[in-house]
């Protein structure tokens, strides 16, 4: 689903960030990025969203080598994903169901699609009772299930999740631990970069741990060190 | 498809509600540079009323008696062609009565008490004179010669009668132009930075569309057709104020003395409409360029 064949990433002219990586996920796979602040998680994720392009290697994501593709076309593949952040990044002036219908909206999609599509994924992620709040008038853990919400509710292929427990307490972690792992059974390829211990060892999947932009262990089932 | 034009005027509403201040800066901006370019074009037709006789180096008119005979013409126009050194025998124009008329039509447009002494068989006819040479003087003494033809009734120069206006409109046609240009290039400005102003206030929404998925012409639709509706609006609002200023020019130049030219420098309502059409058309133009330079730019947010 997603493969990196020798990708480096340079910002300015010296800061490497990421240095000669390369990994294939297959569908399906739960995966984390670990590694310290830094360490360039955050910008193997940037590369798979096609925010950056590599300076050198190329990346693959559903077949087709993404660093060939016109930016006319970016929207499509950024269709095929959900992207989830540390600070979730949802728009204040909208209530959740807004939030969660404004990226069907801005895609096109139809109003009555809209209306049977956003109720469902409020239902999965457990918030079908606040539908008409505001982001500021919810819990940190709720604002991030509002965000994955928003993030799944078109079915995308891939889910990319920036350090999603970051801003949470450890049991407010866990539920959004559990509703990641629950939307990866109905087939989505899911990537966490995420520098949480607890969660990463409780969950026992594969580990892609990164140090000063190079990996440096790939492992099935793995912890964090 | 329905879902996308409703979502691009909601959006445009919503912003152009949220930046009420400068969106009405830019609104009057773009308004008073229209207003300017209308006055220029205004201006212009009224001069062209004026000096309708003398278009294309016209610098000598002999006008015909209107009872002159056929042989009289026919004389004149050999004693005009007999100086080929002197008049461009090639641009030698003679009107007859009809062309004659529709000509004074225009210039007497504000004086309808003179216009109305003149009929299509009591106006006189004329010969377009261009000389080729430069020298006035010896224009000058042809004229005392062809007055003394049987059949002419008067020779007119345009160095005695309108040198001075043709000069003066010169001018004026230039710096309104000028200046319409510049305060143009000001209105393109002031709605670059409205826009620009609206999508920094919207970055974060920006953001979040560009990673759903949404393509960049339906991310910039809504913010080019808020710059449009500035100019449109501002075009509108010059409309009014070019209705207003016609009208006032007009009824005042009634009040003038028949025959001092100056009641020749009005526009017909016809003219005055074209001209409003061409300000609504600059002015969509304008927003939709100044919007449209902010909204590619600045998509990066």
């Amino acid at each position: 689903m997603i493969r990196l064949e020798n990708v480096t990433k340079i910002y300015g002219s010296e800061t490497v960030a990421v240095r000669d990586a390369s990994f294939d996920i297959p569908k399906s796979q739960f995966v984390f990025l670990v590694g310290p602040s830094g360490s360039g998680k955050s910008t193997l994720l940037r590369l798979i969203n096609r925010q950056e392009q590599p300076e050198r290697g190329d990346v693959w994501v559903a077949g087709r080598n993404i660093n060939d593709l016109p930016a006319s076309r970016v929207p499509f593949l950024r269709r095929s994903m959900g992207n989830v952040f540390q600070d979730y990044k949802l728009l204040l002036n909208k209530t959740v169901f807004e939030n969660v219908a404004f990226s069907l909206e801005v895609i096109g999609k139809p109003r009555h699609v809209i209306e049977r599509q956003v109720p469902a994924v409020l239902d999965l992620v457990g918030l079908a009772d606040k539908q008409g709040r505001f982001p500021e008038q919810l819990s940190g853990g709720e604002q991030q299930r509002v965000s994955i919400a928003r993030a799944f509710v078109n079915r995308p292929l891939i889910l990319l999740a920036d350090e999603p427990t970051g801003n949470l307490d450890p049991t407010t972690s866990e539920g959004i631990m559990s509703l990641l792992d629950r939307i990866n059974e109905t087939g989505t390829t899911v990537v966490m970069a995420t520098h949480d211990h607890r969660v990463v060892n409780s969950m026992r999947r594969r580990v892609i741990q990164m140090d000063h932009g190079v990996i440096v262990r790939d492992q099935e089932r793995g912890v964090y060190e | 498809m329905f879902s996308r034009i409703s979502y691009a005027l909601r959006e445009t509403w919503a912003s152009f509600r949220r930046n009420l201040t400068l969106t009405a800066a830019a609104i009057l901006t773009s308004a008073v540079s229209l207003l300017l370019v209308g006055t220029t074009f205004l201006i212009q037709r009224a001069f062209e009323n004026l000096l309708v006789q003398w278009r294309g180096d016209v610098e000598m008119i002999v006008f015909v008696r209107s009872d002159a005979s056929a042989e009289q013409i026919g004389l004149i126009d050999s004693v005009l062609r007999s100086s080929p050194t002197i008049i461009d025998v090639n641009k030698l124009l003679y009107l007859n009565k009809t062309e004659s008329y529709e000509e004074a039509k225009r210039i007497f447009v504000g004086d309808p008490v003179t216009l109305s002494l003149l009929t299509p068989e009591s106006i006189p006819t004329q010969f377009k004179v261009v000389p080729l040479s430069d020298d006035p003087q010896l224009v000058r003494s042809l004229s005392d010669q062809y007055r003394t033809l049987p059949g002419v009734e008067a020779v007119a120069l345009a160095e005695d009668e309108f040198q001075v206006i043709s000069t003066l409109s010169n001018f004026i046609r230039v710096v309104t132009l000028v200046m319409s240009l510049v305060l143009l290039a000001v209105a393109v400005g002031l709605i670059w930075n409205t826009i620009r102003t609206a999508m920094f206030a919207r970055r974060r929404e920006i953001e979040v569309m560009k990673l759903v998925g949404a393509t960049n012409w339906f991310i910039r639709v809504p913010f080019m057709l808020e710059g449009l509706l500035q100019g449109l609006l501002g075009g509108v609002v010059s409309c009014g104020g070019l209705w207003a200023l016609n009208s006032a020019w007009t009824n005042g130049v009634a009040g003038f003395k028949p025959g001092t030219g100056i009641s020749s420098l009005v526009v017909p309502s016809s003219y005055l409409t074209s001209v409003m059409l061409i300000l609504l058309g600059i002015g969509a133009v304008v927003g939709a360029v100044g919007s449209a330079i902010a909204a590619t730019r600045f998509l990066d947010v």
